[in-house]
């Protein structure tokens, strides 16, 4: 059983919002850095939360991050309300992404996006639909 | 006590404004009692606060040349952005000879293990996977040690090339000639006198101490005059010289090699940056970055004299004469008194983690906690009145009890308010004989 999780952030991310793209991922990673967790998980944090944010921005109407912490792991929640993910295998294809054209010259789109969030991730479960847009959540451990 | 660092406040001349509060890239620096004073722990020797001082309340001390003089054996570094301080009329030889005549038993060229690092760097980046940065920069190595603690093992663990040289030029007195000499070095930058105190990814610096190109130039101009060279003397230096402005090792690196590397100066944009390489926003085809806190590299450096405009002009025309003069475009990619230098760092660089708020989780929990609602209540103004450069450093600075909420005057304000509220209300609950009393006086 762990302990109780305890949220430590929600950010709402706005679509095609570049400007403050990145935004919520820094401030977790200042959190986790107040909060004393290692380095190496900061790292791993910022690389994770920076990508689902990013995909947010890009691929979505709107959404949220939420971060919940325990001294045991860290739970990182990304929700956004549309339009969903249409083939969830292949989103977890590297290379494969349904980015467009304009997207992909900004650099973006490379279809490594949730491939390098699953990389860096302890768990990651991905409920997408039509309706409901696409709920990501991750848990990083702390303890090992 | 030895002083942690070379950037320091001149109390009689600090104002108390909060100019140099709101450029300090690692909120190092509080004003309190009308003094601005900088935080030990934070502070990383960028020199940002004094060129924000309009007061020049900030400054740095180095050494004197009449105390470096009083060595018994004392020997010069000069780096490399040095001679951007002169007219490319002016040969370096002749620059060198001048400095010797201040009292110097010789003077070497820190652009010779320059030259010499970008070699080893270039075989390091091939014989290793993984990108890299420079360490050459040790406000950059601060900063990254401070803030961007999960990419210390990016460092490239290689010296920089004063202490390559100074290491060198000590084994070479000692072996040679049993003497141990005092290296000092001709800084533009406050940063380079630190590691004289406080070495980085070493024991101890191979320099005795630092002298800034401010506290020297003038002495050198008028040595200069009477300086009158051989025909055999007048050789140029080094090509590497270029390393003294941005982009010049890089500019090493490519002449040699089609290398992805990036060089990025200036310590705003490169905190964007490490930034940047933190999320994995960066190509990972770049190989290397050669960073630097200046604006423009060193010649940007605040200790030096002439702007760094001129600099870089200067610095440009002496490499141009330098290419005509030696007749070829590029430093040699193998050199043999190579081996002569030591480039690998004999300690780790470790993380400086002062961002939590406790070491125990759950205090540390129940802290951030306190900081997120304090930072509601704060007004969000930015405005640095309390002395904290914004009002999260200040809500982190009155959680841990270092401020009060009441040094916000917006804060003040409203309690003063409430306080008027109260007396107010207080005023008009008199006994009801005198409240009648005050009624009729009303009245008439």
């Amino acid at each position: 059983m762990s302990l109780q999780k305890q949220q430590i952030l929600n950010k709402e991310i706005e679509s095609f919002d570049f400007q403050s793209g990145g935004e919520a991922s820094s401030n977790l990673k200042n959190i986790l850095r107040k909060l004393g967790v290692p380095s190496q998980t900061v790292r791993k944090t910022a690389i994770i939360t920076y990508e689902l944010e990013m995909n947010v921005v890009i691929h979505s109407l709107g959404g949220e991050l939420t971060a919940l912490i325990s001294e045991e792991e860290l739970e990182i929640r990304v929700d956004d309300s549309g339009p969903g993910i249409e083939d969830l295998d292949k989103a977890f294809t590297a290379g494969y992404s349904t980015a467009s054209n304009e997207i992909r010259e900004m650099g973006f789109g490379a279809g490594m996006g949730l491939v390098n969030v699953k990389r860096y991730a302890d768990q990651i479960d991905v409920k997408s639909s039509k309706e409901k847009g696409t709920h990501v959540k991750v848990i990083i451990n702390l303890t090992n | 006590m030895t002083k942690k660092h070379s950037v320091l406040l001149k109390e009689e001349k600090c104002e108390g404004c909060t100019n140099c509060v709101k450029g300090c890239p690692t909120k190092a620096i509080r004003v309190h009692q009308g003094k601005a004073w900088i935080k030990e722990d934070l502070c990383i020797d960028c020199a940002e606060c004094i060129r924000a001082c309009e007061y020049h309340a900030k400054y740095t001390k180095t050494d004197q040349l009449s105390e470096i003089m009083e060595s018994e054996y004392p020997i010069i570094l000069i780096p490399p952005s040095f001679y951007s301080q002169f007219s490319a009329k002016i040969s370096a030889q002749k620059i060198k000879k001048a400095i010797k005549k201040l009292g110097f038993k010789e003077v070497f060229d820190v652009a010779d293990a320059a030259a010499a690092l970008s070699r080893k760097t270039l075989d390091f980046l091939n014989n290793n996977s993984g990108t890299y940065i420079s360490t050459s920069c040790p406000v950059i190595v601060r900063l990254i040690k401070l803030q961007f603690p999960d990419l210390i093992e990016m460092l490239i663990p290689l010296k920089s090339p004063v202490e390559l040289i100074a290491e060198r030029v000590e084994r070479k007195f000692k072996e040679e000639k049993n003497i141990v000499p005092d290296i000092f070095f001709l800084t533009p930058c406050p940063a380079k006198l630190t590691t004289v105190q406080r070495a980085i990814g070493q024991k101890t610096s191979f320099l005795s101490g630092a002298i800034g190109v401010e506290n020297i130039y003038q002495n050198i101009y008028e040595s200069l005059e009477d300086i009158v060279l051989e025909e055999e003397e007048n050789q140029l230096t080094t090509l590497a010289t270029i390393w003294g402005s941005e982009g010049g090792e890089e500019s090493i690196l490519k002449s040699w090699q089609n290398i992805n590397t990036l060089s990025v100066s200036g310590i705003t944009e490169v905190k964007k940056l490490l930034d940047e390489i933190e999320r994995n926003n960066i190509p990972e085809a770049i190989r290397y970055f050669e960073l630097t806190s200046c604006t423009n590299g060193c010649i940007g450096g605040v200790l030096n004299v002439i702007n760094p405009f001129q600099s870089q002009f200067n610095l440009e025309e002496r490499i141009k004469k330098i290419r005509e003069i030696m007749q070829k475009e590029n430093i040699d990619l193998i050199r043999k008194d190579d081996e002569f230098y030591n480039f690998a760092l004999s300690n780790k660089i470790t993380a400086d983690n002062v961002s939590k708020l406790d070491t125990d989780f759950k205090k540390a929990m129940q802290k951030l906690e306190q900081l997120q609602k304090e930072i509601e209540i704060l007004p969000g103004l930015d405005c640095a009145a309390c002395g904290a450069p914004d009002c999260k450093t200040f809500a982190e600075d009155v959680i841990n009890g270092r401020a009060s909420r009441t040094d916000c005057i917006f804060m003040l304000r409203e309690q003063l308010g409430r306080l008027a509220d109260d007396l107010s209300i207080l005023a008009n609950e008199l006994p009801p004989v005198m409240g009648s009393k005050k009624e009729e006086a009303d009245d008439s």
